[in-house]
């Protein structure tokens, strides 16, 4: 099968809207395009001010959100939303309501809005939330703000994916504003006090106050501030805070998944052999690699299929990338494929290797193929490597 | 590899202000396990494309009391000019007959009249935003 060209990445880095909004929908369904756009936008992240936002339900995030939105497109900064609300965790169904109240500037192309479910996913955010992150960075958004469902304490996630994290915190929760504590207080790089016009803000201002002095680490203090979402109380002090810090690189770029697929993407290009066979990788981490392979006529065999020597080698490949992704060479040193179905060309097939097990000498690899059209098993390899004492060396990109 | 449940806005332009039938409409989807982005009526027609194009909207339900229909045909225009054409649009609402042609000359996929089950539009909306997702491909 074709990948369907319903959007291509360069319009994405162009900012395409209709690009941008449909490379989202695949993100979020899963679909096969989804690794190659992880893998297209890769290069291109690191630009945007990442902002979560959290606190509890009703609090005022989406109300501040739209007030932030105002304020940064007043200083010529582009900004992207992605809303996350929850989805019915019985019917699946949801009534996305953030994006609504962050109602301001509908018509501004500078403001990207999307409102994703968020599908059973727990801990605040949709499970392509990173994901969907990485391509408005990619898309060149100045700033990116994310709102994850407000449900008490259990919204950290969001402390991965952001440069600066928010927790708001509405007047009048009483014993709540000790729930937020629990963890939160340790993640959070600023608090801000909503509805600051209610009767209790100062109060509220006065207990976060008296929680932070209680932080073990003492050597940074998140500020405590308060605002007024009608009269604009307050946000441009918030604002100066937001643009006066120092983001750039802090999220993920330097984490494990990233450093493999950097990695990894220069040692498939090294190896003639499976440009040879037309093999790309769609996704790495540490002890994984997902390779796939249009099945074309110089991989057929005298009966009209795809060659079991071609399988073997794209789950060979994946293996081999996988076992290498630390860094340190590994070497096949024994190999079992057994092939489930017969393979037409034209179709694509996908092999994701994973690691079993890995001691200091050696590793046990397990590879999947599948189709990718279907997700319906073709193949299984499982190999043992051999860890030898040396880094690999890889010529630059 | 899963797909995602239909994405549906249920919207108002023009200027009646009766949003009753949207809310109910809204909640009914939800519901059958579609995602929904509810609009306050009064929507301008550019507000409604930007809405439908970032959010990738399989279907566009428009409630209509009063006359407000009339103006569906520019918004049909303006989703065309936005490149999204393969969004479905469908109306509902008091639609004499003759406006009724007019509006499907424009290029809405259906017209409910009052009285339409509940079921009838779940599962118009269902199969519109399944038609669409599979042209894509
Ligand atoms: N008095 C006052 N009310 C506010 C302020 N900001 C927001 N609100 C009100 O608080 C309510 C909730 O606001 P939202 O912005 O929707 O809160 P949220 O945290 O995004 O809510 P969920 O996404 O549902 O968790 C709304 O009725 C707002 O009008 C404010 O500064 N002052
Ligand atoms: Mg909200």
């Amino acid at each position: 099968m074709r990948m369907p060209v319903e959007f291509r990445i360069e319009d994405i880095l162009s900012r395409d809207r209709r690009a941008i909004a449909r490379a989202v929908t695949a993100l979020e369904s899963g679909d096969e395009r989804m690794h190659a756009i992880r893998f297209s936008v890769a290069e291109h992240v690191g630009h945007a001010h990442v902002i979560g936002v959290t606190g509890p339900p009703g609090g005022g995030k989406s109300t501040l959100v739209s007030v932030l939105i105002e304020a940064l497109r007043a200083r010529s900064l582009t900004v992207a939303v992605i809303a996350v609300d929850p989805s019915s965790p019985i019917t699946g169904g949801a009534v996305l309501g953030d994006r609504i109240r962050m109602g301001a500037m509908q018509s501004d192309d500078g403001v990207f809005i999307r409102s994703l479910a968020s599908r059973g996913h727990l801990g605040g955010l949709s499970a392509a939330a990173a994901d969907v992150i990485d391509l408005f960075d990619a898309a060149g958004f100045d700033v990116l703000i994310v709102e994850a469902v407000g449900s008490g304490q259990s919204e950290v996630e969001i402390t991965r994916y952001a440069d600066t994290r928010i927790v708001i915190c509405p007047p009048g929760l009483g014993d709540d504003v000790q729930a937020i504590k629990a963890g939160i207080l340790e993640i959070a790089d600023a608090f801000v006090v909503t509805k600051a016009d209610l009767p209790d803000a100062a109060r509220t201002e006065e207990q976060l106050k008296a929680m932070l002095a209680l932080r073990t680490d003492q050597s940074i203090v998140p500020p405590v501030m308060k605002t007024v979402a009608v009269s604009g109380e307050g946000i441009a002090q918030l604002v100066d805070w937001l643009c006066a810090r120092e983001h750039k690189g802090t999220r993920h770029l330097g984490s494990p998944a990233n450093a493999a697929r950097k990695l990894l993407s220069k040692l498939i290009r090294a190896d003639g052999y499976a440009r040879h066979l037309g093999l790309e990788l769609i996704e790495a981490s540490p002890g994984s690699a997902t390779v796939r392979m249009e099945v074309q006529a110089h991989h057929i065999n005298f009966n009209g299929r795809c060659h079991g020597g071609a399988i073997f080698a794209l789950g060979d490949t994946a293996l081999g990338l996988a076992c290498n992704s630390y860094g340190r060479i590994a070497t096949l040193v024994d190999g079992q494929i057994s092939i489930a179905s017969a393979v037409e060309g034209g179709e694509w097939l996908v092999a994701h290797a994973f690691e079993v097990s890995r001691s200091r000498k050696i590793g046990s690899y397990r590879v999947n193929i599948t189709r990718a059209r279907n997700g319906q098993y073709v193949a299984g390899l499982h190999g043992t490597v051999y860890l030898l004492d040396q880094s690999l060396q890889v010529e630059g990109s | 590899m899963s797909k995602r449940p239909p994405k549906v806005i249920v919207t108002k332009i023009g200027f009646d202000g009766h949003d009753r039938g949207s809310r109910v409409i809204t909640a009914c989807l939800r519901d059958a396990g579609m995602e929904v982005i509810y609009t306050p009526p009064w929507q301008e027609i550019s507000t409604v494309v930007k809405l439908a194009t970032e959010e990738d909207a399989d279907v566009i339900g428009i409630s209509s009391l009063a006359t407000d229909h009339l103006i569906i045909p520019q918004l049909m225009k303006a989703l065309r000019d936005a490149g999204l054409d393969d969004v479905k649009v469908v109306v509902g609402g008091i639609i004499p007959a003759k406006d009724e042609k007019e509006l499907i000359n424009a290029g809405v996929a259906k017209v409910f009249h009052p009285g339409s089950s509940l079921e009838d539009i779940v599962n118009t909306v269902r199969s519109l935003a399944e038609s669409r997702t599979h042209s894509e491909v």
